[in-house]
């Protein structure tokens, strides 16, 4: 076959079903400032471009994009491995997962920029559900104390 | 009748008005740390605003060939989209998470429509199973109690709201025009083609049909571990490499930093 | 001596100090309290070569043959050493047929009876300079210092005197100029001495400016700058500006405007060195430097080099009479006024400095005669002043030395008790200055007297001469007719027409005076200082002491110069007739000046006379009284300050002058802080607002920075989307 075939319906969406991920993907990696949520919009975007390469594939009725996607599971896999042993260090040195906390290569003379005071957050306190109380109450336990109240 | 609707307006119109819309929706969808009730009204305009971009999105799609196939794609491509913005939309980064599990189990099933038998599964396996798991323990170790101010903010969302959405309207313009006819100051020079033509074939079958046999995975290894050995080769040493830098950034990362304790009782 | 050729030993003369001045610059700190004895071996070495250069010169000339009755051949000898500078090589220069187009430099260095004679001079008063100074200066830190200073001036000024040619005798001027500079500021944290040197460096650039535009306008007259005769390499004789061939034309040398501007100028450098009217002011305040030094740069030598420089250009000057007459007239005007200043001077160092600049215009206007009596005078009163003021500064010396610094005559008196040699050879100083025969300066100063005589009443003195032995020589010429050479000469400029009997008659009658004023203010200081109830200031302790040897035995040489130099130079004529030999002065110009050498009784019993007339004031009203009296004020009313202050000079110069420039130079640093460094600043600022704008997307959030690039991207894209689409 050759170049000039047109594609087929299925192709089409599948190519622009890449696209939408890959733009949403580019969309969170500049907007969003948690180097986690970061990562998984580097892994969306990389799920766009499996999609565009096995579309394509199946334009072609050729193996290479199957197997490109293989190698790109690979990669994304090493790449979270290392980028995430990154991000520990980077949180461990500013306690925050921020990608703002890390500012110092602005110019000398310009103010670090912080962010503005933000409203507190309404949400509901959790309830969980509670059974009714049999026995003695037990004692505090340490680790509930550390138990984080909001996920 | 929704879709003759949508069938009534031109394709230009509707790329306008899916970028338009797709790119107020994610803005306002974003993470603004505007708390309280126009926070939610914003929420709900931009929910709104995002599936008008999708019914735009969904009516510049092309019939495909069965019934059954079409509503299989569009469910799991809605599935896909629908996941993947929910996860750079989430507050928290432990429900961004999960939502890219549900995009990859959409993702999944679009790969396996489009013929990807081994690849679905794979993703679902490697990413779902592995990559995103890692994700989650490196959360429970890292993330401070409670929504962090950084969590519920955006880093000049409006900007890469349009970004995004002029990227997307550009890609599908690109993708609508591979779909028409090449115009004939498009068409190949003859030579180039007559060259073309005399290259020894790469794949004499009908397309797709040889991707969509019966021994598909074990064509795709086949493929995998005879033309691409090398490949294969080089992404297992890579994959050793990513251990051992990672081993030996933790470790010494360990020994090094003495602070981190003080920085993070400072830094709240 | 007969294995060592003239030009070898000429040399030598200039070298010997310089090397020393290298070796205790070197080994200063080697030496340490023995720093003297470079200095001393040098200039030694270089004064017995100059005596020798001198006996040798002298037998050229042909001195003591007895032939007084030849006229004086011109006697030079010229060493060239090698060529310092040469734009257009001189073959090329002899094809182009122009000599005038070749400029080069050799450095050539000359002998003549001129030279010899201050050769010795510069060495023989150096050499006794550094005797005196191992005690003056004894146990001063900066002394490695002062003796390398005084060995590089004596270099200098060899050097200076030894040129033959005028680009080297300007470099040697400033030469000696920095030497006095750093001398006078030798005490550099003194902040007095400080200025003065400043002030002396100054004053004399406005000389110095006028010797460098002279220059220049002499190689544009005549093409060369060399003093001698020169051949190409092609055989073609340059003739030297004083060379033998253009000596040998009465025309050769160019008068009207060109030739009086040139004489002016050179006049101008003369004066700034020479601390003439109106550039006298730096030497007053040189006193501050190390009294050694005065004696010998601002007493002895380096003050002379502007007699120096107009006698060794003497044709030049005979001919613009205009500028010539000028010369006297600056140089009588200074002798008078400094000798009024004088005479209120309380500070002793001072009295001498105002007393040198008089005796230097004494000098002045005896060469503006233009006679060759006149150069050969101003010479001779060079030679013994440079004795008897090199003996009065370094009495002074001894008494401040004594006194513990202290020199201001008030606060001391009596002193002859304290310091026996010092007082009497001080004594024998002030006689020879003040013109007491038979000591030096009477000599010296009766044939300044006489050539001024000589052109103040040419008729009379003709006839006086034809009475005398000798004189049917000038008979024939009568050399007393400047008007009639002027009168040939191609321009004659409006200023030649002070050029006349009646100027010289004023002159005349101005030195006389200035002879008085001299001897009193000579007598009051001797008096002031030495006579009267002994009185010690307090820095002196109680050890006031006459001085160690090695400071009295100079003294004591240079009062026996002072008292015999005079009587012996003049009445063997061995200095006139000697110098007589020298090329300047045996131009038919200055030549045909020649009289017969003879003692005029009417103008010696003046000059004494005059000197009696001070002596006498002097006595009248200090001697033997408390040096701190009012007398002066009592004596002089107001004039005193007018005395006092110097005329005025020095405030004239700082409203006309001074004040001025300041008021330029602050509206001037105000444009300067304001107008230009604001336009500068203000283009400086433009490029700063643009980086302030630009440099607030360098934030350092690598988001913003992706996002940039996610933008930058994005229109690359939409731009070759747009172009598909167009097509």
């Amino acid at each position: 076959m050759t170049p000039t075939d047109t594609l087929s319906p299925l192709v089409l969406d599948g190519l622009v079903v890449g696209a939408m991920l890959f733009a949403i993907g580019l969309v969170g990696i500049l907007a969003r400032r948690n180097l986690i949520v970061m990562f998984l919009c580097a892994e969306l975007m990389l799920q766009g471009i499996s999609v565009s390469l096995v579309s394509w594939s199946r334009h072609h009725g050729d193996w290479g994009g199957h197997v490109l996607v293989i190698l790109v599971l690979t990669v994304a896999a090493c790449e979270a491995a290392v980028a995430l042993v990154f991000v520990l260090q980077a949180f461990s040195r500013t306690g925050r997962l921020d990608a703002a906390a890390w500012q110092s290569l602005r110019e000398s003379n310009l103010p670090r920029s912080i962010d503005h005071e933000l409203p507190a957050i309404d949400t509901v306190p959790p309830r969980f559900p509670t059974l009714t109380r049999a026995g003695i109450e037990p004692a505090a336990d340490e680790d509930r104390l550390l138990e984080r109240e909001h996920v | 009748m929704i879709a003759e609707l949508f069938q009534s307006i031109s394709p230009g119109t509707l790329l306008a008005t899916a970028v338009t819309t797709s790119a107020a929706g994610l803005w306002l969808l974003l993470p603004r740390g505007l708390g309280g009730g126009a926070e939610r009204a914003a929420r709900s305009l931009g929910g709104v605003l995002s599936l008008v971009a999708l019914g735009c999105f969904i009516a510049t799609g092309h019939r495909l060939g069965s019934v059954g196939e079409e509503a299989v794609f569009l469910i799991v491509s809605l599935l896909a989209v629908v996941s993947a913005a929910a996860t750079i939309v989430a507050r928290s980064p432990v429900y961004a998470a999960i939502w890219f599990a549900m995009t990859l189990a959409g993702v999944a099933g679009v790969l396996l429509v489009l013929g990807g038998q081994f690849l679905g599964v794979a993703t679902i396996v490697v990413y779902a199973g592995a990559i995103l798991v890692m994700f989650l323990f490196v959360l429970m170790l890292a993330q401070p109690a409670g929504l962090a101010p950084y969590d519920r903010v955006s880093n000049e969302p409006l900007l890469s709201a349009v970004a995004g959405a002029v990227l997307l309207g550009v890609l599908s313009l690109s993708i609508g025009r591979l779909s028409a006819p090449p115009a004939a100051c498009c068409a190949m020079p003859a030579s180039k083609a007559a060259l073309l033509a005399d290259a020894p074939s790469t794949d004499a079958a009908e397309p797709g049909v040889d991707l969509l046999a019966d021994n598909h995975v074990a064509r795709l290894g086949g493929e995998l571990f005879g033309r691409h050995l090398l490949a294969v080769e080089v992404a297992g040493v890579l994959l050793l490499v990513a251990l051992i830098g990672s081993i030996a950034i933790v470790s010494r990362g360990a020994t090094a930093d003495i602070e981190p304790a003080a920085a993070r009782r400072a830094v709240p | 001596m007969n294995d060592l050729s003239p030009s070898t030993l000429l040399v030598l003369v200039p070298l010997l100090p310089l090397v020393a001045a290298v070796l205790t610059v070197v080994l200063g700190r080697t030496l340490g309290g023995r720093s003297f004895l470079p200095a001393l071996a040098g200039i030694g070495g270089a004064f017995v070569v100059a005596l020798m250069l001198l006996a040798g010169t002298a037998r050229e000339a042909g001195l003591g043959s007895g032939d007084h009755d030849h006229a004086p051949r011109p006697v030079e000898m010229v060493t060239t050493l090698w060529q310092w500078a040469g734009v257009g090589d001189a073959q090329a220069a002899g094809d182009a047929g122009s000599s005038a187009l070749s400029f080069s430099i050799p450095v050539a260095l000359r002998l003549d009876p001129l030279t010899a004679t201050l050769l010795v001079i510069i060495t023989g008063v150096g050499l006794l300079v550094a005797i005196y100074s191992i005690g003056y200066m004894h146990g001063d830190p900066g002394e490695p210092r002062f003796f390398a200073l005084v060995a590089a001036f004596v270099f200098s000024m060899s050097m200076l005197v030894a040129a033959s040619n005028f680009l080297l005798v300007y470099v040697f001027w400033e030469a000696v100029g920095a030497c006095s500079y750093l001398l006078i500021g030798f005490w550099f944290s003194k902040p007095e001495a400080a200025k003065a040197a400043k002030k002396a460096f100054l004053v004399n650039r406005v000389g110095d400016f006028g010797l460098a535009v002279a220059t220049f306008l002499l190689w544009l007259t005549y093409g060369t700058l060399n003093f001698h005769d020169t051949s190409l390499a092609d055989g073609t004789l340059v003739p030297g500006i004083l060379g033998a061939s253009r000596l040998a034309d009465a025309s050769a040398y160019v008068g009207g405007a060109v030739g009086t501007a040139i004489c002016l100028l050179l006049l101008l450098a003369a004066c700034g060195k020479s601390a003439q009217l109106p550039l006298h002011v730096w030497l007053p305040d040189a006193m501050e430097g190390p009294t050694p030094a005065s004696s010998l740069i601002h007493a002895a030598t380096m003050v002379t080099a502007g007699v120096y420089l107009v006698a060794r250009t003497a044709p030049l000057f005979v001919a613009c009479p205009g500028a010539l007459t000028l010369v006297s007239i600056v140089g009588a005007s200074t002798a008078l006024v400094a000798a009024l200043i004088g005479t209120v001077q309380n500070d002793l160092k001072r009295v001498l400095a105002y007393s040198t600049i008089s005796q230097l215009g004494y000098m002045f206007v005896s060469l503006g005669t233009g006679s060759l009596l006149g150069f050969t005078a101003a010479i001779f009163h060079l030679v013994t002043h440079a004795f008897f003021k090199a003996l009065l500064f370094m009495g002074a010396g001894s008494v401040m030395h004594a006194m513990g610094g202290v020199i201001d005559m008030r606060r001391f008196g009596g002193l002859r008790r304290i310091m026996p040699i010092t007082a009497s050879t001080f004594l024998i100083g002030a006689l020879a200055l003040a013109g007491v025969a038979p000591f030096a300066g009477f000599y010296s100063k009766d044939e300044i007297l006489s050539s001024l005589h000589a052109r103040g009443w040419a008729d009379t003195h003709a006839e006086h001469h034809e009475s005398a032995p000798g004189g049917d020589r000038a008979a024939g010429l009568n050399p007393f007719r400047f008007a009639t050479i002027s009168s040939e000469a191609p321009v004659a400029t409006a200023l030649d027409a002070i050029n006349t009997p009646a100027t010289f008659r004023l002159l005349f009658w101005m030195s006389l005076i200035t002879a008085g004023l001299t001897a009193f203010y000579t007598f009051r200081a001797v008096f002031m200082t030495f006579t009267g109830p002994t009185r010690v200031p307090d820095e002196a302790g109680h050890h006031a002491h006459e001085s160690p040897p090695s400071m009295t035995v100079p003294l004591v040489i240079l009062a026996a110069l002072s008292a015999v130099s005079g009587w012996w130079l003049f009445s063997t004529h061995s200095l006139a007739s000697f110098l007589a030999s020298t090329p300047s002065f045996t131009a038919p110009s200055v030549a045909a000046t020649a009289t017969p050498l003879a003692f005029h009784w009417d103008i010696a019993i003046q000059g004494t006379l005059a000197a009696a007339i001070g002596i006498v004031i002097a006595a009248l009203g200090h001697l033997g009284r408390r040096s701190d009296g009012p007398q002066m004020e009592r004596f002089l009313g107001p004039f005193e300050t007018l005395f006092a202050r110097r005329f005025f000079i020095d405030e004239i110069y700082s409203g006309f002058i001074v004040k001025p420039l300041e008021l330029i130079a602050t509206v001037a640093a105000f444009l300067d802080r304001h107008l230009i460094d604001g336009l500068v600043d203000g283009i400086a600022r433009i490029p700063l607002g643009c980086g302030a704008v630009i440099r607030r997307a360098q934030s350092g959030l690598l988001q913003r920075y992706a996002l940039a690039g996610v933008i930058g991207t994005l229109l690359i894209v939409l731009a070759l989307v747009a172009r598909a689409m167009g097509q």
